[in-house]
Parts: C-alpha cells; sequence; structure tokens
C-alpha cells in the first residue's frame, strides 16, 4: 500500500548535504508509484514515459525552493498530474479530439495495445474510469488505486476534503453503474 | 486498494522488461548527475565573491572619501572641533549645563532651608542673574 505515512527524513537530509545524491534517491523512490499514476492517467505507455520524465525534469528545476514543511510525497503528485494533463490537452490538440470525447479516444487505445493485458473485466473497468470527467477520474485513481489520504488528495488536487469524498463516492457510484450496465 | 466487489482488482497494464531501471538513469542522468546544480551553484560562489569584492571597494572608497573631506583643511562641517560651544547655540550649552548644575547641586547635599532656598531655587536665581557658567564651575 502505498501511502505519504512513510517518512523522508533521510532525502530532506541528504538534499541538504548533497543536493545531486538526494534528487537521485528521490527519483528511485518516487518514480514507479508516479508512473503508474501517470499511466493509468495517459493510457499509453510511451506518453507515460514522457510524462514522467518531464515531472522529475520539472521537480529537479524547483529542488531549491522545496521547503521541508510540505509534503514530497504531494509535491511530486501534484507535478505528475500536471504533467499528464498538460500531454492530455496536447494530445486532444493534435489529434483534433475534443475533451469530451478523449474518454472514447483513450478507449480505443486500450485493447490491443502492447503494454495492455486485462481481462475482459479489466478492459470494461478501465473504459468506465475513462467515461468520467478529468477530475473525477484523478480523484477516482487517487483513492482506488494509490490509497491516498483526502488530507494529501486536497494538497495534491488544490481541492476541499469534502469536495474530493464526494467526488470519489459519485465515481464509484457511476463506475459501478457502467459495469453492472444500469 | 478500498476493497470493492463491483469493481476488479490488479493492474492490466503493463511495462518493458527493465523499464524502471532504465528510466531511472535516464532521469538521473539528466538532472541530479549532469552537474546542473553544480554549475549554478559555482556561478552563485563567484558572483557572491564578485558582489563582496565590490561591496569592499565601495566601503574603502566611502571610508577614503569620507577621510578626505574630514581632514582636508576649510572643511568645517565634518571636522573634529576642539571648542564644541563655538559650533553649537550657546543657549543650548547652557541648556545642558544647567542639568549638569542641577546635579552637582544636589551632591553638594545643601540642607533644605538653612539659606531659605532650595536647590531649585539657587538654579533658577543663578539662571535669573544670568550667571556665566564657566565662572560657577571654576568655584566647584
Amino acid at each position: 500500500m502505498l501511502t505519504s505515512s512513510k517518512p523522508d527524513n533521510d532525502i530532506f537530509n541528504l538534499l541538504e548535504t548533497d543536493l545531486n545524491k538526494g534528487f537521485s534517491l528521490v527519483v528511485e523512490r518516487y518514480s514507479t508509484r508516479l508512473y503508474w499514476h501517470i499511466r493509468r492517467l495517459v493510457i499509453l505507455h510511451e506518453d507515460a514515459d514522457d510524462a514522467l520524465q518531464n515531472t522529475f525534469i520539472n521537480a529537479w528545476r524547483n529542488i531549491s525552493g522545496f521547503r521541508s514543511e510540505s509534503s514530497l510525497y504531494t509535491w511530486l503528485y501534484a507535478i505528475a498530474t500536471n504533467e499528464a494533463l498538460a500531454l492530455i490537452n496536447k494530445r486532444s490538440r493534435t489529434s483534433a479530439v475534443s475533451l469530451d470525447d478523449l474518454g472514447t479516444f483513450f478507449a480505443n487505445s486500450i485493447e490491443g495495445n502492447t503494454w495492455f493485458d486485462g481481462d475482459e473485466a479489466q478492459v470494461k473497468l478501465q473504459n468506465a474510469i475513462l467515461q468520467l470527467p478529468e477530475k473525477q477520474r484523478i480523484v477516482f485513481n487517487l483513492k482506488y488505486y494509490d490509497d491516498m489520504t483526502y488530507e494529501d488528495m486536497s494538497k495534491v488536487l488544490k481541492t476541499s476534503v469534502g469536495a474530493l469524498k464526494a467526488s470519489y463516492h459519485h465515481a464509484v457510484k457511476k463506475i459501478e453503474n457502467l459495469l453492472t450496465g444500469n | 486498494m478500498k476493497p470493492n466487489d463491483k469493481i476488479p482488482e490488479g493492474n492490466p497494464f503493463k511495462v518493458p522488461e527493465s523499464y524502471f531501471r532504465e528510466v531511472n538513469k535516464k532521469i538521473i542522468s539528466a538532472t541530479a548527475g549532469n552537474d546542473m546544480h553544480e554549475t549554478h551553484k559555482s556561478f552563485r560562489i563567484s558572483l557572491r565573491q564578485f558582489l563582496a569584492i565590490a561591496a569592499s571597494v565601495a566601503v574603502l572608497a566611502l571610508l577614503t572619501y569620507t577621510g578626505s573631506m574630514l581632514f582636508s583643511p576649510g572643511h568645517e562641517s565634518l571636522s573634529l572641533n576642539d571648542n564644541p560651544s563655538e559650533t553649537y547655540p550657546e543657549e543650548l550649552v547652557n541648556d545642558i549645563d544647567l542639568i549638569v548644575l542641577e546635579e552637582n547641586a544636589v551632591s553638594l547635599d545643601i540642607p533644605e532651608g538653612r539659606s531659605g532656598m532650595n536647590n531649585q531655587d539657587i538654579v533658577d536665581y543663578l539662571v535669573q542673574e544670568d550667571i556665566d557658567i564657566n565662572d560657577i564651575y571654576e568655584q566647584l
């Protein structure tokens, strides 16, 4: 279970004494979970790869100004989320696909994709998730897959805890209805 | 992951073999591994040194200018005047001296009532009579 409870004090200490080594540790500790968060949003591996690298380049540029009072975890997730959304918006422009149709666009990218190995139930689930509005999709993913607390999510998405709880509740209901054919 | 009977668990997405090891190397070489921050740090250090040198030169120049003004002949406003009374108004000097006088009158411990006057009366008398303060100092 990936949570923010794992302390990053060792990283903060290393960033203070040796910035390069400290940041290398940041990459090693966070790259996998950030990749999966991005991947679930952009679907394609190649796009997730690009967004992941951009995330860490962005983080590296701003690491000197990062204050240890904030959480490294939520800070990185916020950057990753923005990079994923930027990529999605760019794709909608280059593919001439409206943001409303992106769900269908992505759904077509799932089946037959080399880097997708899910059964029929998983295909249906991923298609259902893609039908959610963008922000609700992010909330669902962060809660369902990353088991992020609402407090952390609030910092990542700059949304109140109450709104996030409501969003997740509605997202789960929608997905359940789509999966059961209601 | 929150258990939900209707929503299947698991991760259907895959990555190429050794992907995470390779991408970590790529990221590190593009960031922490290419001394970008070191370059910036050394730039900041040399800039700091330059500013320190510039500040020192400015201070030295100011001191030199100030010194030349202080010790140049005919420059009055910044000179160390041996006779401050010639610079400051007489009234101001007398006011200051009155405070000193009052303090000295107290230290003389003249019992009140002996002469019929208290210390403040004596000071007031002296001021009224326009006694030269320096004459009084000579008596103390």
